[in-house]
């Protein structure tokens, strides 16, 4: 490690209503990989925005290589050597690999661009990280990995001193990961200045040099990351020690029924011949890494994707899911890994969501009866505690947390009995996510049957009743909770890739 | 890899249009004698002059993702207003130029501003400045119906640079400047399109607005770029059409856009943006002029024209359509 | 401004209502003050309320089909030449074959509910941009109106004529029925809109069609519902056109399309989807309809009153895109 070469100190930023940064410092040094750790809004994208100039500072100073400095907006950042490698992907799909990396700054002669030269230093940036993508290539015909390989190259070729990556994994695959790695180790060597910011305890060991902690906009610590352990860094994120304990037998009877059985379904590349069945009351847990074909075998399940084949029986009737509507008749709920988009109707009032699913039961001949409706959606906001002056209340103004109850509770008035759980308290906070979990267990020993997909390891061994494996658009394994461990999970998750 | 690019231009939507066009031309040449005539051939391609600029600039709003619906009342109006000044007030004809092409360049920016500053949807916008530029044709032209000064008559020279032939017949001295004009304009704006930042930019913002701007390009002063681009090519528009048409009337040229939007999109512009060449508009609009030239002669009536036009346009999004979901399924 | 705001009356009517009314009087007021001191004639008194009405009242319907399209966040710009398509078409079966009136009168609603049905069933289905199928079927309908009738303009029967007493329908006696219909309509409309599901359906996929579909509707069909609920409305907004103004020729129509969608964002309905209003609507369409009877009476052309209509169109949306711009 060398001079420090990023310095912000006391830096504090409000919105109206929120103080979303409270006198946070960071210290990073070249040769250095820095993790920024934090729950969701523990106010990290904050801190990395006002270091890229998208938001203004309140109060503090950022010095930067030894001065001080604050950059107007992004551009000013960049051409300083600051760069962000984005969660999502930033990219222009109809044009090429070396159209993407060179856009807005493309070399010329004259009035033409000189897609030639382009195309060099393309290639001399992929040799120097080691990458073979054709600069050629159309940007949406690559894959995900790869496309993220050509954000880095990009951010590296403005002469970039200090390189954020945000969450850069959470796409990827474990193969792509090492990839991933391998270039930022690579970069450490050649005396850059990393922040890494992830969720992922396992990759911080691995990658990282010291750990700089955040907690609720505030500042909490940084330790070195070899000095400390897992559960060191996990209590300073949450203030306390909130390792659960995994559940320790299954709840569902031996002779529960099967209520939906799946057979050899096939969906893409991304669900290949998937089967297993689903018993009354269970909690049956997905397993598996990013991408590895969970959401999309749901999806499939539902009918929101087309499939190719593949056979679905609920309560032992061979069914016809075709569209969603086959489903929700059928029984099956969805609740989306992604609420705002997939799962609410952000303009519209709780009683207006909660009734989506199942409107028909609250029609007065021709009319919607509306009182009928009103008594619905108060009695759901009572029995799962949604925290909402009224029904009238838009969704929009709810937290995540809350906003997911209405959705449950879509599902709860539509009585569905069969629910799909996509990533239940992602961009959920601690004490609503424990809320949620009572909530599904309890939706169990009601006799629901619920598909959990979770990419949370200490959410899958909490909550599942027994776990199915996926890697790769194929099922791995099936693991009852009796003996699971994460090692065996994580080895069935990653079992094919070293094949 | 670079064998299978080969085989993809192969398949290439401008190769099936260019050998759409090539069928339409025969099966009219040989269903009607009169279709076969050189003189129909020469009425056909001047008819086809202004469409083709409009069809050519409208592509730079469709590959950014919007439209242009104003480009055929505007046309319109800039031929009135540049021909009210030579016409009722006996300026030059150059001022009448010079006139209608700022008029139009104006509008163009004018619809940029709308959609890039104030983010109106595109066909909002441009359907208001469609609905304005018509009332402001007549306004301008104090509602007379304007003849542009005839080919032969004194200031009628722009004839020469705005037809494809002079139309009487195969003198060597008739040289067909029209035909090196276009081919001009069409390989400038090609190389605009491919090779500049104007272009670039262009594909970008229709492909994802969103990270053009984060990668530091003045998203706003391209994507108006595009719709002066369109604006500036009605005006020019309307000198061919001032050329092709004796009198130009008031309150007329809705639905002229519909022939120029309908044919870039047959020549394979993405109605959701992002894709699109210029020599690829240039066969969709042939395509679409063909059909509408050709129906009087197989026997249909002229009124056809429209609702065959139609039909073309709607069947282009649907073959674009299944593309899509076919690549969506294979992805 | 505030103050006004929290007053109980204007919170319930609901405040751009108010302001939209207040536009309307006061617009009423300039009139009524400039007419006659630029021409020397009086505006105010009934026969230009009465003109006003008159094309409040196809206005109305066109406006009242496209809010429920601006609703699902699409657009329909075809329904002006749609409305000359059904004039023309039920018309030549009325004048030339001598059909029975009243069969005319359904093959207008049929023809409109037809374009409905078209336009709705590609977007809907073949997910074809809203703004094409509007360009394609504006064109088209003019090219069929102008194939059936042979280019010729259709009249309509006077009052007096045997066929005339479906005029009735807009003004019987001295009683504006026009005005009833109309009013009865837009509150059928907001009926529709606020309490059936095709109603909640559309304002909600308007707002996330995907959430929608998510939860067991079937999107495509509402969708397609809402062009066809157009579709109909334009095909009745054409026997009050032929009831007000007697001709009809083939080749016109799309002035009509900015005004109604001019009324229908005036009134509050967000170009985005996912918000609309019946009764904004309504006012938004006696403001243009007073706009047109006071350019007129202005003895000026309609060449001005498109430019002002674009320029209201324009700032509406501006508005809206302002006040969510704000929001976020």
């Amino acid at each position: 490690m060398g001079e420090i070469i990023l310095q912000m100190k006391e830096i504090d930023k409000s919105f109206p209503g929120v103080h979303a940064l409270d006198h946070v410092s960071l210290e990073v040094k070249r040769g250095e990989v820095h993790a920024l750790m934090g729950e969701n809004g523990a106010g990290k994208s904050t801190l990395m925005k006002v270091l890229t100039g998208i938001y203004k500072k309140d109060e503090g100073t950022i010095v930067y290589k030894g001065k001080e400095v604050e950059f107007r907006n992004t551009r000013e950042a960049q051409d300083n050597g600051v760069v962000i490698v984005h969660q999502e992907l930033n990219m222009v799909g109809d044009l090429t690999v070396a159209q993407n990396i060179f856009i807005g700054r493309e070399p010329r002669k004259g009035f033409r661009i000189d897609d030639k030269k382009m195309i060099e230093d393309s290639k001399a940036l992929f040799d120097r990280l080691h990458i073979d993508i054709d600069p050629t290539e159309k940007m949406s015909e690559l894959t995900v990995g790869k496309q993220q390989m050509c954000e880095i190259a990009k951010a590296i070729s403005h002469n970039a001193e200090l390189i954020i990556f945000d969450e850069p994994s959470a796409a990827l695959t474990e193969k792509e990961i090492e990839d991933l790695f391998t270039i930022i180790r690579d970069l450490r060597s050649q005396n850059l200045g990393i922040i890494y910011i992830s969720h992922r305890m396992d990759e911080i060991k691995v990658i990282t040099d010291r750990v700089t902690v955040m907690r609720d906009g505030g500042y909490v610590g940084t330790l070195i990351t070899e000095e400390c352990t897992k559960e060191d860094i996990i209590n300073m994120m949450v203030g306390r020690v909130i390792y659960e304990k995994p559940k320790e037998k299954s709840l569902v009877p031996a002779d529960a029924p099967v209520v939906l059985k799946v057979e050899h379904l096939n969906a893409g590349k991304m669900v290949q011949d998937v089967s297993f069945e689903l018993r009354k009351g269970e909690i049956l847990g997905f397993s598996g890494l990013m991408g590895a074909g969970r959401t999309e075998t749901a999806r499939a399940i539902f009918g929101a994707d087309p499939k190719q084949s593949g056979d679905i029986y609920v309560n032992g009737k061979k069914v016809e899911i075709n569209s969603p509507q086959d489903a929700v008749n059928h029984g099956i709920g969805y609740l989306s890994e992604d609420r705002r988009r997939f799962g609410i109707v952000v303009g519209k009032s709780i009683t207006e969501n909660s009734t989506m699913a199942a409107l028909s039961d609250y029609m007065s001949g021709l009319f919607i009866n509306k009182s009928k409706e009103k008594q619905v959606s108060e009695k759901y906001i009572k029995e799962l505690d949604t925290k909402t002056p009224s029904t009238d209340q838009l969704v929009v103004n709810l937290s995540g947390g809350n906003q997911q109850k209405v959705v449950i509770a879509k599902w709860l008035v539509r009585n569905s009995d069969i629910l799909i759980f996509d990533e239940p308290t992602r961009g959920i906070d601690v004490g609503a996510k424990n809320e949620i979990y009572k909530l599904m267990n309890r939706l169990a020993a009601e006799g629901k049957s619920i598909i959990m997909i979770s990419s949370e390891m200490t959410e899958i061994l909490r909550m599942s009743d027994r776990i199915i494996v996926m890697c790769e658009g194929r099922k791995t394994g099936e693991i009852n909770i009796e003996e699971a461990t994460q090692e065996l999970i994580m080895d069935k998750a990653t079992r094919q890739m070293e094949a | 890899m670079k064998k299978k690019k080969s085989i993809g231009l192969l398949a290439d939507q401008k190769f099936i249009v260019l050998i759409i066009v090539v069928i339409l031309y025969v099966v009219f040449s040989f269903i009607s004698k009169d279709f076969r005539k050189y003189s129909t051939l020469v009425m056909m391609l001047d008819s086809t002059y202004y469409i083709l600029l409009l069809a050519i600039g409208v592509t730079f709003p469709l590959i950014t993702g919007g439209v242009d619906l104003s480009i055929g009342t505007g046309m319109i109006c800039y031929g009135l207003t540049g021909g009210y000044l030579v016409v009722q007030r006996g300026y030059p004809t150059w001022v009448g130029l010079v006139v209608a092409v700022l008029f139009g360049l104006l509008v163009g920016i004018l619809n940029g501003i709308l959609i890039a500053v104030m983010d109106l949807p595109p066909f909002l916008g441009t359907l208001c400045t469609c609905m304005m530029t018509r009332g402001l044709g007549s306004i301008c032209a104090n509602s007379f119906a304007i003849p542009w000064p005839g080919a032969k008559a004194e200031g009628g020279w722009f004839h020469n640079i705005f037809k494809l032939t002079m139309g009487a017949g195969r003198k060597a001295m008739n040289y067909p400047v029209g035909v090196i004009v276009l081919a001009v304009i069409v390989i400038l704006m090609s190389f605009v399109l491919n090779h500049t930042r104007v272009g670039r930019y262009t594909i970008a913002i229709g492909s994802n607005k969103e990270a053009t701007r984060l990668s530091g390009v003045n998203v706003r002063a391209y994507h108006i770029t595009a719709y002066a681009i369109s604006g500036l090519f009605a005006g020019l528009a309307s000198l061919a059409y001032a050329a092709a048409i004796p009198t130009i009337q008031p309150g007329t040229g809705a639905g002229i856009e519909l022939d120029a939007i309908g044919g870039a999109i047959v020549g394979g512009v993405s109605p959701t943006g992002g894709a699109g060449s210029i020599i690829g508009t240039m066969l969709g609009v042939f395509v679409i002029q063909l059909l509408k030239t050709g129906l009087p002669y197989i026997g249909l009536e002229a009124n056809w024209q429209q609702i065959v036009t139609g039909l073309v346009l709607i069947g282009a999004v649907m073959i674009d359509v299944i593309k899509q979901r076919r690549e969506a399924l294979e992805g | 401004m505030d103050k006004i705001k929290q007053n109980p009356l204007v919170k319930k009517v609901g405040f751009n209502r108010v302001v939209l009314c207040g536009v309307l009087i006061l617009m009423y007021i300039f009139f009524s003050i400039l007419v006659p001191a630029i021409t020397g004639s009086g505006f105010a008194g009934m026969s230009h309320i009465m003109g006003a009405l008159n094309y409040a009242y196809f206005l109305g319907f066109l406006s009242l089909g496209v809010t429920f399209v601006i609703a699902t966040g699409g657009i329909d710009f075809s329904i002006g030449p749609v409305m000359f398509c059904c004039g023309l078409i039920s018309g030549y079966c009325l004048i030339t074959y001598n059909m029975p009136l009243p069969l005319c009168l359904l093959i207008s609603i049929l023809i409109g509910t037809l374009f409905g049905l078209w336009n709705g069933y590609l977007v809907a289905y073949w997910t074809v941009p809203p703004f094409i199928v509007s360009m394609a079927s504006m064109n088209m309908a003019k090219g069929i109106a102008s194939v059936f009738t042979k280019t010729q303009s259709v009249s309509w029967p006077r009052s007096t004529d045997a066929n005339g007493w479906f005029r009735n329908l807009v003004k019987a006696g001295g009683i504006p029925t026009g005005l009833l219909c109309f009013l009865g309509a837009a509150v059928i409309c907001a009926i529709i809109l606020n309490n059936t599901k095709f109603g909640r359906y559309i304002i909600c996929l308007g707002s996330n069609k995907e959430a929608v579909r998510l939860s067991g509707v079937d999107t495509k069909k509402w969708e397609m519902c809402a062009y066809l609920m157009c579709g109909i409305l334009v095909g009745i907004a054409t026997i009050f056109f032929v009831g007000t103004y007697t001709t009809v020729q083939p080749g016109y129509g799309d002035t009509y399309n900015n005004e109604a969608i001019a009324g229908c964002v005036m009134g509050g309905t967000s170009m985005a989807g996912g918000l609309a209003s019946i009764s904004g609507t309504v006012i938004g369409v006696l403001i243009i309809s007073l706009l047109q009877e006071g350019i007129l009476a202005l003895k000026l052309t309609k060449d001005i009153q498109l430019i002002i209509t674009g320029i209201i169109v324009i700032v509406a949306v501006y508005a809206d895109v302002m006040a969510r711009r704000r929001k976020n």
